[in-house]
């Protein structure tokens, strides 16, 4: 209702809402792109895929240290008002949460690292691979809403945040019952677990875009309005 | 009129808006140039001790409506008001009203400053003058300092108080202005874009002296500036075309404006 | 004709060079006029100015001075014969010989001015020769060096700039010139009357009787004439006509004025404010027989009546007419500048409660001050210098009084009669009307001065 389809009257102005939307959308591929390589290379215990993603992170650091600096840019220059202030402001939002979910997947990876590849048996992994699709689904259903301004997704990502909660905890007692099974899984189920435990947090993360992407919309806090009543999650 | 019909009339009106007293509202008000329309039906209410902007394109009707709150309209002969313009209870359009009474009451600041060529002291003398409100040269002295006091301006000019007011610089004159016009003692402060002519800093310290007025006046401003209206007022009222398009809180007209129109014009789009 | 034929061909010789330095010019870059650092018109007319100003002003100068030429060469070929003769008599040989030059029959003439008349004609023949030949030299030369000079580079626009500027100079120049001139005049005319009569006297002698002076020179006459040229009565007679003008003029004109700018709606004003300033295009002879012929008459009727003694040539009705011809000064340019007085003034005045005419006695009139008094001033100075009205409807008589009723005279109107009919130029009573002049140019001059001043003063207090 509030999606502002009128050009403004200083293009260079429009030019520049357009880059920064951009700069998201490219640092939201990035990010999918780790966590999804990091994932990969935990499931198949791929310790070169590891070492790249981990790398690979100071890009997206990079990026959103460049959006951070092209919002503050647009603020001081444009006194930005309305739609566009909270354009720009959710997209500082996203893009510290994208470095976030960045740092998650630096995180997986690093992890990978120490784990044993000829040790672990795969049966493990079966819940964390679903863990990780969901958590990966989520970021990128929070990063439609964003890019495409849509409220109901937002909603939706946020309703099914507790899908990956209720996830993570049944994966939880999972490990706890290989760990008191066999001792010798004690260390790679305590590395798995963390990870499981970042995948959720990252889950959490792709929530707050969707936040973002509904306060983008709305102008409203969701929280606050599930709260109020005006949105039902069922 | 009691003061319980006014609570009573005031807690009608101003529903879960704000927590405010009712100072002025205008009901339907129509304004008309000869043939040519140029405000449609415009409801507004305006709040004690708050200031609420106005705000709009060039042409849009928010200086219509701000002339009509006390009467300046009258001035052109072809202009015809229609609707109702209530001041506390009272409607100011009615017969029995004296415009003088009213202006003295609804006090006016405008778009450039505009000293008369007198002396700093007659300037603001000039309404109590008029209007007799004071018995003896003490009791005029003490209003012209008091005003000059509450505009700001008493520590600037008080060892040359028998100079022009027109050699003021510019931020000064429109201060001095505004002392003229709280000099009558009125309850109610319109101001046509007072900072328009100024430079960022005089425009400052109108700003912060109008963020100290509120609390003795009700101030309607009508500014051109955004960010004015974002800094100085409480409440914010978007015209559009003579017709009043969103009025709500300025936080919220500034960061979610509900109306498409008005959320085109405060981002700088063609509305 | 031959003067007709001079302009002709100066003007076909300019356009000419104009066409000639043009095309040079365009042709000096090859046909492309954008590499030229001046537009081809200004070359154009830098080579017209270099061929035509120097032989213009030549010939001017020529204009000038020929006549002393031909006079001195006309008296050196009469050598000894005219030197002879009385200056008187020079003279009158000079203008026979200029009217006789074109006439063939010189038999009516002495041998003196027939030699007189043969060497003028030769002077007259060889020097126009001479003349025509020096001019075309000039335009030749002139414009010869300018076309040489053309070039991609010359500064042809600041030449042409700055020749505009120096004409523009001298056309102001001859403005103040004139003035110069007039005032000199007024002042060596004046000179020669107070050798007269003294300067005292005349400025400040009661008594105004030209009419009696004593013709001669000496102490006696000198004395005579200070009783019989004292101006006061004449300036009195001024004075009172010019009061009872402006006591006439300034409110009806001002009142009138306050309601055309702030009252009358524009429709109104539109058609209000020409009709009004009609008024100041009635010749003022038509005011004088209305004032003599209507108004007087009218007053002595009415006093009459009520058994008020009134001449039939009074002051006051001299004044009234006077007063209605410049009210349309002092309203019009009232007006203007009440209007002028910004609008924002009145709004800020209408803001606190001010009524309209509160605003207009409090803030309209104060701000516009300065522009009424420069308006009433130069009413004044109209009325002053009014004539016409007061030859016919207030009298000749100089009556020192200030008593409205009876007849006064003023200081033009004296001028009037004394330079009227047939009067030596030397004598006092014509030289007394330069005198009056004199002073009454002081006066005029004294109230532009303070007017000037008052504007100044408080010009731009509203800005």
């Amino acid at each position: 209702m509030a999606t502002p389809d009128n050009e403004h009257i200083v293009t260079s102005y429009e030019d520049e809402l357009t880059s920064l939307t951009r700069a998201i959308s490219e640092m939201g591929g990035m990010v999918e792109v780790a966590i999804t390589n990091a994932t990969q290379a935990l499931i198949r215990v791929d310790h070169e895929l590891a070492k790249q993603t981990a790398n690979g992170d100071k890009r997206v650091d990079d990026m959103q240290r460049l959006i951070d600096e092209q919002a503050v840019s647009m603020i001081a220059r444009r006194q930005p008002m309305a739609g566009d202030l909270r354009h720009i402001v959710s997209a500082i939002h996203v893009a510290n949460d994208l470095e976030r979910i960045g740092d998650i997947a630096k995180n997986l990876s690093r992890r990978t690292l120490h784990i044993d590849s000829q040790r672990v048996s795969k049966q493990l992994y079966n819940g964390v691979r679903h863990m990780s699709d969901l958590s990966l689904q989520q970021v990128k259903r929070a990063l439609d809403a964003f890019t495409a301004r849509d409220s109901k997704i937002a909603i939706d990502v946020c309703r099914r945040d507790d899908e990956v909660d209720s996830l993570y905890i049944s994966l939880f007692r999972e490990f706890l019952t290989y760990m008191m099974e066999d001792p010798r899984n004690i260390t790679d189920c305590t590395h798995l677990l963390f990870c499981a435990k970042n995948l959720e947090r990252a889950g959490d993360h792709a929530t707050n875009i969707a936040e973002a992407a509904y306060y983008l919309e709305t102008g409203g806090n969701l929280y606050n309005d599930i709260e109020s009543g005006k949105v039902s999650l069922g | 009129m009691s003061v319980d019909a006014n609570l009573a009339a005031t807690a009608a009106q101003a529903p879960a808006d704000k927590a405010g007293k009712l100072k002025m509202s205008g009901n339907g008000v129509n304004v008309f140039y000869g043939d040519k329309q140029a405000l449609f039906d415009v409801d507004l209410n305006i709040y004690k001790n708050q200031v609420i902007s106005l705000i709009g394109p060039s042409g849009c009707g928010k200086s219509t409506f701000l002339r009509c709150l006390n009467r300046m309209n009258d001035t052109i002969d072809v202009c015809k008001v229609t609707g109702k313009i209530v001041l506390d209870e009272q409607d100011i359009y009615d017969k029995n009203i004296d415009v003088v009474e009213l202006r003295a009451r609804v006090g006016m600041v405008f778009q450039k400053p505009n000293p008369f060529p007198k002396s700093i002291y007659e300037n603001v003398a000039y309404g109590p003058r008029i209007h007799g409100m004071t018995r003896s040269k003490d009791e005029l002295d003490d209003l012209v300092t008091s005003s000059l006091r509450r505009a700001g301006l008493w520590e600037e000019v008080k060892d040359r108080l028998d100079q022009p007011g027109t050699g003021l610089s510019g931020g000064q004159q429109q201060r001095l202005c505004i002392a003229r016009a709280i000099a009558t003692q009125p309850e109610v402060l319109l101001m046509d874009e007072p900072c328009s002519a100024l430079d960022p800093i005089a425009t400052a310290i109108i700003e912060e002296l109008i963020d100290e007025l509120r609390a003795n006046f009700t101030i309607v401003i009508v500014t051109h500036s955004m960010q004015q209206a974002a800094r100085v007022s409480q409440k914010t009222a978007f015209f559009h075309l003579g017709k009043l398009i969103e009025e709500g809180p300025t936080d919220q007209i500034f960061t979610n404006p509900i109306n498409k129109k008005t959320q085109d014009y405060i981002t700088g789009r063609i509305g | 004709m031959q003067g007709w034929f001079f302009v002709l061909i100066l003007v076909l010789t300019a356009g000419a060079l104009f066409y000639v330095g043009r095309s040079r010019a365009v042709s000096a870059v090859g046909g492309d006029s954008t590499l030229l650092h001046s537009k081809p018109g200004f070359h154009g007319a830098f080579v017209m100015i270099c061929g035509i100003v120097p032989a213009v002003l030549v010939f001017f100068t020529w204009l000038l001075f020929s006549r002393y030429l031909t006079n001195a060469f006309v008296a050196s070929q009469l050598g000894a014969d005219f030197a002879n003769l009385a200056t008187i008599e020079q003279q009158a040989l000079m203008r026979n010989m200029r009217s006789f030059a074109n006439r063939t029959d010189l038999s009516a003439l002495g041998a003196i001015e027939v030699n007189a008349v043969e060497a003028y004609r030769s002077f007259v023949a060889n020097t126009a020769l001479a003349l025509q030949a020096v001019v075309a030299v000039l335009v030749i030369v002139g414009s010869w060096f300018a076309v040489r000079a053309i070039s991609k580079d010359l500064r042809a626009r600041q030449i042409v700039e700055k020749t505009v500027m120096v004409v523009l100079i001298a056309a102001s120049g001859v403005a103040i010139l004139t003035t110069l001139g007039i005032v000199l005049s007024l002042i060596f005319e004046s000179i020669h009357f107070f050798q007269k009569v003294n300067f005292l006297d005349f400025l400040f002698g009661t008594h105004w009787s030209p009419q009696s002076a004593f013709e001669g020179v000496g102490e006696e006459a000198t004395g005579r004439n200070s009783e019989v040229f004292g101006a006061i009565p004449v300036f009195a007679g001024t004075l009172l006509i010019t009061a009872i003008a402006i006591l006439v003029a300034a409110p009806i004109g001002l009142m009138s004025a306050i309601y055309l700018s702030d009252y009358a709606s524009p429709k109104l004003r539109a058609t209000a404010k020409p009709i009004l300033e009609v008024l100041a295009g009635i010749p003022t002879v038509v005011y004088g027989f209305f004032a003599a012929l209507t108004v007087a008459p009218f007053f002595r009727n009415t006093g009459e009546a009520v058994g008020i003694s009134v001449s039939s040539e009074s002051a006051l009705a001299a004044g009234l007419v006077m007063g209605i011809m410049i009210i349309p000064f002092v309203s019009s340019l009232s007006d203007d500048v009440i209007n002028a007085v910004p609008q924002s003034l009145r709004d800020g005045s209408a803001g606190l409660g001010a009524t309209k005419s509160e605003t207009i006695r409090r803030v309209i009139l104060p701000a516009a001050l300065p522009g009424i008094v420069s308006a009433l001033m130069l009413a004044i100075s109209r009325a002053i210098g009014e004539t016409m009205i007061v030859v016919m409807a207030a009298g000749l008589s100089a009556n020192m009084t200030v008593n409205p009723l009876e007849a006064v005279t003023t200081v033009t109107v004296q001028i009037v009669t004394l330079l009227v009919g047939d009067q030596e130029f030397d004598s006092a009573k014509t030289l007394a009307a330069f005198a009056l002049g004199l002073v009454l140019f002081c006066v005029t001059l004294l109230l532009n001065v303070i007017a000037l001043r008052v504007i100044q003063k408080y010009r731009e207090q509203y800005d």
